[in-house]
This record gives C-alpha cells, sequence and structure tokens, in this order.
C-alpha cells in the first residue's frame, strides 16, 4: 500500500461553549494513504463537519494528534496552520466560496499569491487549471456571471493551484443540480485516476457511490469504514 | 505583493464609489483646509516682510521716551544734532531726516484736495526708490535753501492738476500757519499691488507730496523725532543699540529713556503674530483630519465586517494574520492618501485662485504639502489599524460560516 498521508491518533475534539463542554470527536483513529478517494459520510451533528475541520488545519484537535503529510498539526499556531492550508490542502466547498467581483483567473492565482509564487508563473498556471477544468475561455468571468457548476470548477481549479497532497471537499455538490454534481464528482474521478488523494464530505449515498472508500460517522466515532469491493467492517 | 494588495485596494475602493468618497471627504476637507489656511498665513507673512521691505527693513524712528514727565528743551533734536550723529556713524547711516510730516489742505484756483506733505532730504529716493515720470526729484539746494518745491505722485497731481505733467504748476497751502505758494518741480510714479496699496492707504480723495524736510522744521529748527534708515550691511541689532546709546547720551538721558521704534522689531512681531495666527487655525484645522480619521475607522468596521467570509476564504487559502492585516491597511491608507491628495489639489487651487484675485503670489510651502500627504497617509494606517486586526485575528471556520 502508498504511504500513508493523514493519520489521526486518538484524535479528540471538545467544543467548549462554557456552560457545557460538547464532545465532538472521541478518540478517532484514522488513516488515509496517498492516492485514495475517500467519502466521509455522517447526519448533520455526527462529527462529520468537525473532523472536516481538523483535516483542512483549519481547527486543531483537543487532545490527539493529526500528522498530515508527517507533520503533527495539534503542536502548529495559526500562521503555520495557514502556511500548511497553502502548501498541503486544496479546498471545495458546498458554497463554492470564490471571491466576489474577482475574476475565476485572479480566484484561482490567489493561492499562488499567497505562497509567493511569481506573477507570470501564476498566471501560466492559473490559465492551465482553468483548461483543465474546462473554463479556459471563462477567465476573465467574475463569479456571479457563471453557473453553479462552472463556479465549483473554478474552485476545483483553485484547489489544485499550489498541487496540494489533499483535496478536501465540504459537500461539493451541496448546491448543485444532478447533472452539476455528476459532472463534478466525474472530475474528483479523474482527479484521482490522475493520482490525486481526495476526501469528499457528504451526507448524499450516491455522491459517496463515486468514491473507493466511505467511512461513517455517528455521535462523535467511526461506526463504519468500508472499502468498494470489501466486507463492510464497524470498527 | 505590495502591488496585489494596492490592486485589491483600488478595487475593493472601486466596489464602493459613493462610500469611498464620502469617506474620503473628511480627509479631503481636513487637508484642504490645513493646506490653505497655512498657505494664507504663508502668503500674508509674506505680504507682510515685502511690505516692509518696501517701507525699509533698517528704518528706525527715536525720540525721548513719551513717558518721560520732566521735558526739557534739550529732548528736542536740532540740525546739528543730526549733523553730529550723521558724522560719528557715518556710512552706517544711508539716510537720516526729522519724522516731519504734516496734513494741509492745497488750493489751485477753485480745487481744493486734502494733502499729506512729508518732509524729506534730497537722498530720500535712494532708500525710497520711485520712477521720476515728469521733471526731477528734490535737490540739496531745495533742501539747503529751504526752497518752496515738492514732488507729488501721478495720482495727487490729476487730483490737485487734473493733469500727469504738473511740472511747474504752483498750489497754495498753509503750513503751520503760514499761507504760501509751492510749486511742483516733479512728478513720480510708484507701482504698488493691491494689497499693498491697501496697507498703504492709497486714499483716491487724498493727495500726497515730498517737500525739503527743512521746511517742516522751520522757523524753529525743532524737533521731537529722528528718522534714519541703516545702510544694509550693518548689524541692525547692534548698530540700534550703539545708537541709542550716543543719542541718549547727546541729550543727556539714560538709554531706557529713549524710545525707539524699528522696522526690523515691528515686522518680527508681525511675523510671530501672523505665524502663531495661522498655527492656531491650522490646529484647529487639523482636527477636522482626526474627524476625518474617525470616519476611515468607521467604515473600515463596516467593511471588515461586511467582508468576513471574503476574510474567511482567504485565510483558508492560505492568507496568513500578516496578510489580511496588510490587506485592509493598505486599503485604508490608500483611502487615506487619495483624500489627502485630493485635498491638497483643493486647498492649492484655492489659494492660487484667491492669489490670482488680487494679484499677489501665493505662497505654498513644499514641506506643509508634503507633511500633509504624510500625515492623510498616516491618519489612514493608525485608524485603519484597530479594523485591520480585527480583521486578521477572525478565526477561519467562524468567518466561513458567516452569512
Amino acid at each position: 500500500m502508498a504511504e500513508e498521508l493523514i493519520r489521526l491518533k486518538d484524535l479528540v475534539k471538545i467544543y467548549d461553549t462554557g456552560a457545557i463542554k460538547v464532545l465532538g470527536l472521541k478518540r478517532i483513529n484514522l488513516t488515509i494513504h496517498r492516492g485514495e478517494f475517500v467519502a466521509i459520510m455522517g447526519k448533520s451533528g455526527s462529527g462529520k463537519s468537525t473532523l472536516m475541520n481538523i483535516l483542512g488545519c483549519l481547527d486543531r484537535p483537543s487532545m490527539g494528534h493529526y500528522y498530515l503529510d508527517g507533520i503533527d498539526v495539534a503542536s502548529l499556531n495559526p500562521n503555520q496552520l495557514s502556511e500548511i492550508r497553502n502548501r498541503k490542502i486544496g479546498f471545495v466547498f458546498q458554497s463554492f466560496n470564490l471571491i466576489s467581483r474577482t475574476s475565476a483567473l485572479k480566484n484561482v492565482e490567489l493561492p499562488m499569491t499567497y505562497a509567493k509564487v511569481g506573477k507570470k508563473a501564476r498566471r501560466e498556471r492559473a490559465m492551465k487549471l482553468l483548461d483543465r477544468v474546462g473554463l479556459l475561455s471563462r477567465a476573465e468571468h467574475m463569479p456571479n456571471e457563471l453557473s453553479g457548476g462552472q463556479r465549483q470548477r473554478v474552485a476545483i481549479a483553485r484547489a489544485l493551484a499550489n498541487e496540494p497532497p489533499l483535496i478536501l471537499a465540504d459537500e461539493p455538490t451541496g448546491n448543485l443540480d444532478t447533472a452539476a454534481s455528476e459532472e463534478i464528482m466525474g472530475l474528483f474521478s479523474e482527479l484521482h485516476d490522475e493520482g490525486a488523494t481526495v476526501v469528499v464530505v457528504t451526507h448524499e449515498e450516491n455522491i459517496a457511490e463515486f468514491t473507493d472508500r466511505i467511512i461513517r460517522f455517528q455521535d462523535g466515532l467511526v461506526i463504519s469504514d468500508v472499502r468498494k469491493g470489501e466486507e463492510g467492517s464497524v470498527v | 505583493m505590495l502591488f496585489e494588495n494596492m490592486s485589491m485596494a483600488f478595487s475593493a475602493i472601486k466596489v464602493n464609489k459613493m462610500r469611498s468618497f464620502l469617506t474620503m471627504l473628511g480627509i479631503i476637507i481636513g487637508i484642504g483646509s490645513v493646506i490653505s489656511i497655512v498657505s494664507i498665513g504663508d502668503t500674508m507673512r509674506s505680504l507682510f516682510s515685502d511690505l516692509y521691505k518696501d517701507v525699509g527693513v533698517t528704518q528706525a524712528y527715536m525720540c525721548v521716551g513719551y513717558w518721560i514727565d520732566d521735558r526739557r528743551m534739550s529732548d528736542y533734536f536740532t540740525l546739528d544734532d543730526m549733523e553730529r550723529v550723521k558724522e560719528v556713524f557715518g556710512d552706517s547711516i544711508s539716510y537720516i531726516d526729522s519724522a516731519a510730516s504734516t496734513g494741509a489742505e492745497a488750493v489751485n484756483k477753485k480745487t481744493k484736495v486734502n494733502f499729506d506733505f512729508t518732509g524729506i532730504d534730497y537722498n530720500y529716493i535712494d532708500v525710497q526708490p520711485v520712477d521720476m515720470v515728469y521733471g526731477r526729484y528734490l535737490n540739496e539746494g531745495d533742501i539747503l535753501g529751504r526752497k518752496k518745491n515738492v514732488v507729488m505722485d501721478v495720482d495727487s497731481a490729476m487730483l490737485l492738476f487734473g493733469m500727469e505733467n504738473a511740472v511747474g504748476q504752483t498750489f497754495r497751502t498753509d503750513l503751520y500757519g503760514n499761507v504760501d505758494e509751492f510749486t511742483v518741480v516733479g512728478v513720480y510714479k510708484k507701482e504698488m499691488n493691491a494689497f499693498q496699496a491697501l496697507m498703504m492707504g492709497g486714499r483716491s480723495d487724498r493727495g500726497s507730496a515730498f517737500l525739503p524736510y527743512t521746511l517742516l522744521t522751520w522757523p524753529n529748527d525743532y524737533f521731537y523725532y529722528l528718522r534714519l534708515f541703516a545702510s544694509e550691511d550693518v548689524d541692525l541689532k547692534d548698530f540700534f543699540d550703539q545708537l541709542k546709546a550716543y543719542v541718549a547720551n547727546l541729550k543727556g538721558r539714560n538709554p531706557e529713556d529713549m524710545y525707539m521704534e524699528t522696522a526690523m522689531e515691528q515686522m518680527n512681531s508681525v511675523d510671530t503674530v501672523m505665524g502663531g495666527l495661522s498655527a492656531a487655525v491650522g490646529g484647529i484645522a487639523a482636527i477636522s483630519l482626526l474627524v476625518g480619521g474617525i470616519g476611515i475607522m468607521n467604515i473600515m468596521l463596516v467593511s471588515v465586517t461586511e467582508r468576513t467570509r471574503e476574510i474567511g476564504i482567504r485565510k483558508s487559502l492560505g492568507a496568513k494574520t500578516r496578510d489580511i492585516l496588510i490587506q485592509f491597511l493598505t486599503e485604508s491608507a490608500i483611502l487615506s492618501a487619495c483624500g489627502g491628495v485630493i485635498g491638497i489639489l483643493i486647498g492649492v487651487g484655492l489659494v492660487s485662485g484667491i492669489g490670482m484675485v488680487f494679484g499677489i503670489g501665493a505662497v505654498i510651502r513644499p514641506s506643509v504639502v508634503i507633511l500633509a500627504v504624510s500625515f492623510s497617509a498616516a491618519v489612514g494606517v493608525f485608524f485603519g489599524l484597530y479594523p485591520a486586526s480585527k480583521a486578521a485575528k477572525a478565526d477561519p471556520i467562524d468567518a466561513l460560516r458567516y452569512e
């Protein structure tokens, strides 16, 4: 098997809301290897969003360890986390999260701007990525001039900008119709076939069907972890 | 990255054109008024200094103090005293006379005009140059011979005789109780700008003329004042101190009993007053800059709140605290600096316009302009600091969830 990209060890997340402490994640142990195509499923409140935030280095675990590409993320400060997000993770959000009144091209360039890539190299790579997602002709369009599916494809191009080892998609088809959803998932499959590691958080079975491995969450715990073609195993 | 930030800031400013303009307005008004007030003050100062140059910066009046109770006959100056002073101080004095002047009605047939007569020596033209247009200036013979000859300016000649070339014309006037006939020997012209004319009191219904100072001391040859112009190259303060001591001794008085008024001192005090005044009013105008700065802070806070989600997105893509901080600081600094530049244009335009209307050269100090721009940018940075740090500290998860 390929090398480990993500390893969660006894990971706990507690939300301290003042009056009460809520256990978001309860001692999670999980490993994802390079090149995997994984779906994380669960109802709302199951802990999948919490996991998504931690995997995305937007949040830090309360206890335990999260190793991303060999780095123990739990020990990093906010600026170091920004650096990790910039280099190691490509985000795709449910609501696209493109910067408004900013062209598709500029949106794709943005992660490279923060990575201090030169202007010319940035532009070339952004154009190449827009071409890859089939939107070269829309490079100068503003987000509000694009359809939902097109916006999500711009977001995917942006996620690929710094060639991160991990693509993290949070309900990427939640705001899309069936045709656009299939198109986006098709794009993820292609990226996976090209060797990318893709983790999709979703609550839709038909979306999870596109992936090779489905991890189900309930009440902050992993209740099942099934690879395609394997027997269901309860953890 | 700086260029990136500037282009981001400009597009953010362009998105809300009206709002950005209104925000800038505080700075525009602040900078505009500081520049115009300080420049108007500077212009007035330079006008006064020109005026004093015109009057003669080296000029001084002296007499025995008006506060002295035991008046003596010897307190009055005589022509001999003047000669002695001239001898002792020699080249340090470029001109000396008795500062005598009087007002009287000049009569030419049926025309009667009130005149100011100033008694002068023949070399007065060296310290107060005028352009002779007709005839000649008063000469040594006029002075020593106490000739009843006068020179007057073109406007006065027009008033009294209805013509510019009044050389050879005569008029009658009553000086100290003696009605005499005087002859015009010369007519001169003096260039003045509107401000100088105003300050010199160029009243159009009143004439003015120069006559020998020896006439205004007649018949008893006593006078109360000494007026003199020091040479350009002497140290004025030293010279005036020595002069005062000498004249005091001559009159049997202590130096502190002498009254002395110098153009230099007057000029300095006018300068101090004007400088203080424009600093004070400029300070008040600077308060509007503060208000403008608060306006910028207010709008930046609104902008940060509105763009919380954008901040979250940027952070998720790898923006560090510093990147966000600089982005918003750049925006407020540019907002403020643009206001500053517009304010300068308005202030400079206003002052130059006023100067043009009055026919005087406006004085705009580059240091004031540079200071104003730097100050406005500093205002932008200072008042942008709090909103920007608020933006930079935003938690990416909360910011991303913000609707």
